[in-house]
């Protein structure tokens, strides 16, 4: 076989995934999904369909009641307390609650991913400086992220989740307080890593995102799989199944 | 090299932080180690004075009669049994009449006409000098008064008992100086540092998330503890250098009374202390760190 023509390694990789929180919730059932190295997926649904319990599960801020979660070749589920940041450190997350720390600065915020790594202080400058410009934040290096507005404070967030480059990042709804100019902006950053060979996970809402995208996009709702598109292919492809959705809903 | 360098300027940042309590917690550890070494210090000055005035420290055995050799050596032998001893001397009457003149000096024409022997002889004991055997000393001369032939035993009882009353009294004040300072530095290290952990939960939470390891998280806080002991070692006995220099000017000088060789901390000392409460201080943040930092 040609190694050329093979398809790429999976990078994320669930198989019949549960999650069900306390008393009885079912947040995802049985979902199974492979995400490939270097690719981009669009995750939308309505609220509560289980898009970011399913982002917390492949960043093992959740464990899975029944199912397996290899993320990195890592299985997520016997990774031990001690070890999890091996998986950490792959995995970039852009919070929807942002997880800043208020009375930080901005640059503090987006620093502390990259002290874990030890990275050098001078390049840790460098490359607080270029991520704020690229998301339009340099005037607020130095500002307390409390202070910022939410559409900044997401940026920070998106900043502080790329900031050590990983190999994974997931977003949890990223341009949800963006405008569409700021929103271009995060999307251009993305697609910058994709091109450097990260796989990106883009939980959204916000259509505009994912309608004619060449990406997969993957649609869950009561914490099922309902859809996805073809691999490399528009989302718009998934029009014709949009009647048998529509059943679906109650 | 880089993970050190991290830990460190976390946990300084950390401490600028959170300077009030950084500095309650410095301050109690400060007059903890203050009170435990100054007690420390006049424990171990009036042990070492308690041995110097062991020199004079003896026990006078007055005999009805000179022993002869055989009977001498009996003497030694009950007499170690009963405890060891620096050395004995047999004095004769003679002997003990030569003293005397000694001592007289140019008065001892006073003597002239007195007859040699009127004067008893004695068994001269002198204890090994510690604390034990100053405590002992006065069941050491309650066994001697029982051997044949002793017509009385001598010994500087009052001072003896009154040294070993301070010097046991010293000991206890050490000591309970001392579990104050174990619980002090212990409890307010472990608070400060408990406070500090919640003050910082949502950092924590975050350092998690990015992928910090767990002694990544750990160590500042450990780290934290060993500045707060070290530091406030360092505080405590400087400030007890102070008061010792002030009191030995006070003492100084021709007309003023003169302090008996009453010395400061040796260096091996000084750097055990510090160990010691940087030692305390690493446990009560480890304690705080096991109840409180759950990761």
């Amino acid at each position: 076989m040609n190694p050329e023509n093979s398809p790429p390694p999976a990078m994320i990789d669930l198989i019949k995934v549960s999650k069900v929180y306390p008393p009885n919730v079912q947040a995802i059932s049985d979902v199974s999904l492979t995400i490939a190295k270097g690719e981009v997926v669009f995750l939308i649904g309505m609220s509560g369909a289980g898009k970011t319990t399913l982002l917390r599960l492949i960043s093992r801020m959740e464990k899975p009641t029944k199912g397996m979660v290899d993320v990195a070749g890592m299985d997520v589920i016997k990774l031990s307390e001690r070890d999890i940041h091996l998986l950490r450190r792959k995995v970039g997350m852009a919070h929807q609650d942002f997880k800043l720390l208020p009375e930080r600065t901005v640059a503090d915020n987006i620093a502390i991913a990259l002290e874990v790594v030890y990275c050098p202080q001078s390049l840790i400058e460098k490359r607080i400086q270029e991520l704020l410009e690229q998301l339009d934040l340099t005037k607020k290096y130095n500002t307390r992220a409390g202070e910022l507005s939410r559409g900044e404070q997401q940026r920070v967030s998106i900043a502080r989740a790329v900031a050590n480059n990983p190999e994974i990042i997931l977003a949890d709804e990223p341009t949800g307080n963006l405008d569409a100019e700021t929103t271009a902006r995060v999307m251009a950053l993305f697609e910058q890593l994709h091109r450097r060979g990260a796989t990106l996970l883009i939980a959204t809402h916000d259509r505009a995102l994912f309608h004619d995208t060449p990406h997969r996009v993957i649609e869950l709702r009561f914490g099922r799989i309902l859809s996805q598109s073809k691999t490399e292919g528009s989302y718009d492809d998934l029009g014709e199944l949009a009647p048998a959705l529509e059943e679906i809903e109650p | 090299m880089r993970f050190w360098a991290v830990v460190i300027r976390h946990a300084c940042r950390n401490m600028l932080l959170t300077w009030k309590s950084q500095g309650m917690t410095l301050f109690t550890v400060s007059l903890s180690v203050l009170i435990f070494s100054f007690f420390y210090l006049v424990y171990v000055n009036a042990l070492h004075i308690g041995e110097q005035l062991g020199d004079d420290l003896r026990l006078v055995v007055y005999l009805d009669e000179a022993p002869p050799s055989p009977l001498q050596e009996e003497y030694r032998r009950k007499i170690l049994k009963f405890d060891q001893v620096e050395r004995i001397e047999f004095i004769s009457r003679e002997q003990a009449f030569k003293r005397f003149e000694h001592i007289l000096g140019p008065g001892s024409d006073v003597l002239t006409g007195v007859p040699t022997d009127f004067l008893p002889a004695s068994i001269e004991v002198y204890p090994v000098r510690t604390l034990d055997s100053l405590s002992r000393i006065k069941r050491f001369s309650d066994y001697l008064q029982t051997l044949p032939g002793v017509l009385k035993v001598q010994y500087g009882k009052e001072w003896i008992e009154r040294f070993y009353a301070f010097i046991q009294l010293m000991r206890v004040i050490t000591l309970l100086s001392g579990s104050l300072l174990i619980m002090t530095t212990t409890f307010m290290v472990a608070h400060t540092i408990r406070l500090t952990l919640f003050a910082r939960q949502q950092e924590l939470e975050l350092l998690r998330l990015v992928g910090a390891t767990n002694n990544y998280i750990r160590t500042p806080f450990l780290l934290e503890g060993a500045l707060q002991g070290g530091i406030g070692a360092c505080g405590g006995l400087g400030a007890l250098l102070v008061l010792y220099n002030w009191i030995s000017l006070q003492f100084a000088g021709p007309n003023a009374i003169s302090l008996p060789a009453f010395a400061f901390f040796k260096w091996p000392v000084v750097v055990a202390i510090i160990g010691l409460s940087t030692l305390l201080c690493i446990a009560g943040s480890f304690s705080a760190i096991r109840r409180f930092l759950h990761l």
